[in-house]
């Protein structure tokens, strides 16, 4: 049984390891130590996080043409950046020379989100673009390499895999703000299909565009299931049909996050609260619920308490005082259905650029919401490392 | 009971005499397979078995696997074949009567009859020497953690893909099927509404209904045992949310006659394009393959819909193959010697049932995903390669316990979709249904307790 918000710290751990040793072609360079600010200087391995190439997109099965909003080609200024002077992405020649899948968009906007399997505040993304319907899942492609082709046929890849059905697995929890403008507190999305049955629906909140999931739109950070990463060899994968290679087998199972979606990709679940946190009494069982969860992770820009991970939010739809849905994917409601959003493989030692930026959900004053995501991507900013790891080398 | 045996259209002509043999026989007596050098004190074993959706791989199991190995251990080896929905009471039947058959196999775990069966877990040693140790699928389906006995040995199973026309779908945007239940409803609303098809999902007291509903319950967290056997069901608001979806669901892109269906309705109406979707094991691609192969071209396979509160893909299994050595088989030995001939013959059993059996010891099949990748009969060929994750996919019936007797007994009495048609019906409201259901489901656990 497959249970996607486990969690397991080793294989994440072995899995930075994997990435760090094993990505081809990535340059190791030294960061010198000029560093306005007083940038420690510390090893270059990981390339910071670029776009994908078109035929990337489509070898993955995916047509660039239908992305929405993609950092490359859009958004290069606005939300998510809030400094009108700061982009969100810059050209960037190295990018391609990094990493040939690439194109030369690097972003600079780093999303940061929660691991929904413990709640840790060490995901880092990119939310490169969005993808609103099926139609963006190519029915048919092929490009020669070498004597061979590869080609995409009916929707299903070489492998006979939809690029949908690999995404499924890995959900990305958006928490889109409740209080709306005038005050009022929305107890169920806009989208007649995705909303929790015997809730009131007047007023809702909008999920029509992809605009609504920009961070600036959501009460919470992002939360991610990136522990689902079999990378590491952990689901014991052996995918040769000679008995000498794999005496036990062929087993290719099953995907994981860093093997089988390549792209990054996330189908978008989103969340919210059927109860208001912001008016309901202390005593009732929601009530009790939201004071604990406030206390343990504090609360949003809106008074709304914080989830951080799965059996919080799970406890929450158990106890009726929240609920998830996920939006049409022939693209019916009108915003995103899935993300192109890479988690960076391996934030440390480069995966975090001097010039990138944090995209994480403020407070009013203009602070970041989650100060431990904040230290974590300074950290790795500056010393290349997560907080949590032994201070660099001088 | 042959047209209750009748779960596909496949070769028609053969399955009618296949069956009205199997009908024969449940009245009148066994398929006898006399090994050729039958002796008057020959031992004799005494096989009971489901009738299997292809009615092919009956036909092998009886007059070749059974046979062989009557032959190989000069045994006189009888078969009946019985319909899926008349095995639990012919169980019954013999366990009351303390006598009938020495090996009866189940379509899911009969973990209601440990007290009448030998411990298995020594022919799960002795095929562990040549496959491996047990994994988890079938461990969790027959294993009695109360009495830390086996009470029966898993050698296959079925995964239950959703099963969609690419065509139907396609009209309302969803040419690669509805992956997640917002849009099963959602689609499946544009396209009754469109096209005049309706979502064919089993909601019937049978076989597919259950497994099908219990998937629905499973994926939306609503549990109705925890694994020590204590009453989950509506003591949180995931069986009545549920409910209301499943209510949705029915109202937005159902028909009447997903409430009536009997054993393979589902089936049927796919096959005759009533349906837009099901769940169901490959079986139905199959038959589809075979009765007509345009219609089966336009049915894709899915992994399961994606669920909710972070129960990610998910399906129970469509059949869970179980063989029980009764306490009082006349013959246990020779059973459990033929257990272990089956794990032997897997790869033949996959074979024989045109891929719908998937090993439990996967080396037996240790080219699996490579069949999957590219099928002979399937068109495209790489259709079923969908079941490459299937086994992380598919957890046991009883999840996230084991297969309990307590959870068998609501199985395979139909509690879920009796509960799901007065819903649907209007009779009950989804919290008055849930209520009924938890009071009822407690009487089960609790009288197993006692036991």
């Amino acid at each position: 049984m497959k249970k996607t918000r486990s969690v397991s710290v080793v294989s994440f751990v072995v899995t930075l390891l994997m990435v760090v040793f094993c990505a081809p072609g990535w340059a190791q360079t030294t960061v010198s130590p000029l560093a306005p600010g007083g940038v420690k200087v510390f090893t270059q391995i990981n390339p910071p996080p670029c776009d994908f190439g078109d035929v990337f997109y489509q070898e993955n099965g995916i047509d660039p043409t239908q992305l929405v909003a993609r950092f490359g080609s859009a958004r290069q200024f606005g939300l998510p950046s809030l400094d009108p002077t700061v982009p969100n992405w810059v050209a960037d020649s190295n990018c391609s020379t990094d990493d040939p899948t690439r194109r030369n968009f690097r972003i600079l906007a780093t999303t940061g989100g929660f691991r929904f399997g413990d709640g840790s505040p060490t995901e880092f993304i990119s939310i490169i673009a969005f993808v609103t319907s099926q139609n963006a899942f190519l029915s048919s492609f092929s490009k020669q390499v070498g004597g061979s082709t590869i080609s995409i046929s009916k929707g299903a890849n070489p492998r006979g895999i939809h690029m949908q059905d690999i995404v499924s697995n890995f959900e990305g929890y958006a928490a889109i703000k409740q209080v709306q403008a005038d005050g009022r507190f929305a107890l169920n999305p806009c989208a007649v299909d995705m909303q929790a049955p015997g809730v009131p629906t007047t007023p809702c909140f909008d999920v029509s565009s992809v605009n609504t999931v920009f961070t600036p739109n959501l009460r919470q950070n992002w939360n991610f299931t990136t522990e689902r990463n079999a990378m590491d060899g952990s689901d014991h994968n052996c995918i040769n049909t000679d008995p000498a290679v794999c005496p036990d087998g062929f087993n290719d199972a099953p995907f994981g996050y860093f093997c089988d979606d390549l792209l990054g990709m996330w189908i978008i679940t989103y969340h919210w609260f059927i109860v208001n946190p912001l008016t309901e009494p202390s005593t009732t069982t929601c009530g009790q619920a939201f004071a604990a969860l406030a206390k343990a992770n504090g609360t949003s820009l809106d008074g709304t308490p914080i989830i951080t991970k799965g059996d919080e939010l799970d406890g929450l739809e158990g106890l009726g005082c929240a609920f998830e849905a996920n939006a049409a994917v022939n693209g019916a409601d009108g915003g995103a259905v899935w993300l192109i959003c890479p988690a960076i493989p391996d934030p440390r030692n480069g995966g975090i650029a001097a010039d990138a930026f944090l995209d994480g959900v403020r407070l009013k004053s203009g602070n970041f919401q989650s100060t431990a995501l904040l230290n974590n991507f300074s950290c790795l900013q500056n010393t290349g490392k997560f907080c949590n790891e032994a201070a660099p080398e001088n | 009971m042959a047209t209750k045996m009748n779960r596909n259209t496949l070769d028609a002509t053969s399955r009618r005499d296949f069956l009205k043999l199997a009908a024969t026989t449940a009245a009148f007596g066994p398929f006898f397979l006399f090994p050729d050098r039958a002796l008057a004190s020959q031992k004799k074993l005494k096989i009971a078995k489901w009738a299997h959706f292809l009615p092919e791989f009956d036909r092998w199991f009886v007059d070749v696997l059974a046979r062989e190995w009557g032959n190989q251990n000069d045994t006189k080896v009888s078969v009946d074949v019985i319909p899926v929905e008349e095995i639990r009471d012919r169980a019954f039947a013999e366990v009351k009567a303390g006598k009938g058959h020495d090996l009866f196999m189940f379509p899911w775990p009969p973990a209601e009859f440990y007290p009448h069966v030998i411990d298995h877990g020594e022919v799960y040693n002795t095929v562990a020497s040549g496959y491996g140790a047990i994994q988890q699928l079938a461990f969790r389906s027959t294993f009695n953690a109360k009495t830390k006995k086996h009470f029966a040995f898993a050698d296959f199973w079925m995964p239950s893909p959703l099963h969609f026309f690419q065509d139907y779908w396609a009209e309302v945007g969803m040419p690669l099927g509805p992956v997640h239940y917002v849009s099963l409803r959602g689609g499946g609303k544009e396209l009754r509404d469109k096209l005049g098809v309706p979502c064919g999902l089993a909601f019937s007291p049978t076989l597919e209904g259950n497994v099908t509903l219990h998937t629905i319950l499973y994926a939306f967290r609503a549990w109705i045992l925890d694994g020590r056997g204590d009453v989950l069901f509506n003591k949180n608001a995931f069986a009545v949310g549920a409910l209301k979806y499943i209510q949705a669901l029915y109202k937005d892109s159902g028909s009447p006659e997903q409430l009536a269906w009997g054993p393979a309705g589902n089936v049927r109406a796919m096959l005759a394009r009533k349906t837009s979707c099901t769940t169901n094991a490959i079986s139905l691609l199959r038959a589809a393959e075979k009765q007509d192969p345009e219609i089966a071209k336009k049915i894709l396979l899915q992994p399961p819909l994606l669920g909710r509160s972070g129960m990610g893909v998910t399906a129970l299994p469509h059949v869970t193959n179980c063989s029980a050595v009764w306490n009082f088989a006349q013959n246990q030995e020779g059973a459990k010697k033929f257990l272990a001939y089956l794990v032997d013959n897997s790869k033949a059993g996959y074979n024989k049932s045109l891929g719908c059996n998937f090993p439990v010891y996967p080396k037996t099949v240790p080219d699996l995903i490579v069949r999957l990748e590219k099928d002979p009969l399937a068109d495209p060929s790489y259709k079923y390669v969908e079941l490459k994750d299937a086994l992380h996919w598919t957890p046991n019936l009883g999840v996230p316990g084991f297969a309990t007797p307590a959870f068998m007994e609501i199985f395979n009495t139909s509690v879920i979709p009796r509960m799901v048609q007065s819903v649907v019906k209007g009779e009950s409201s989804p919290e008055d249904a849930a209520k009924a259901v938890q009071a009822q489901v407690q009487r089960i656990a609790d009288k197993w307790k006692q036991l």
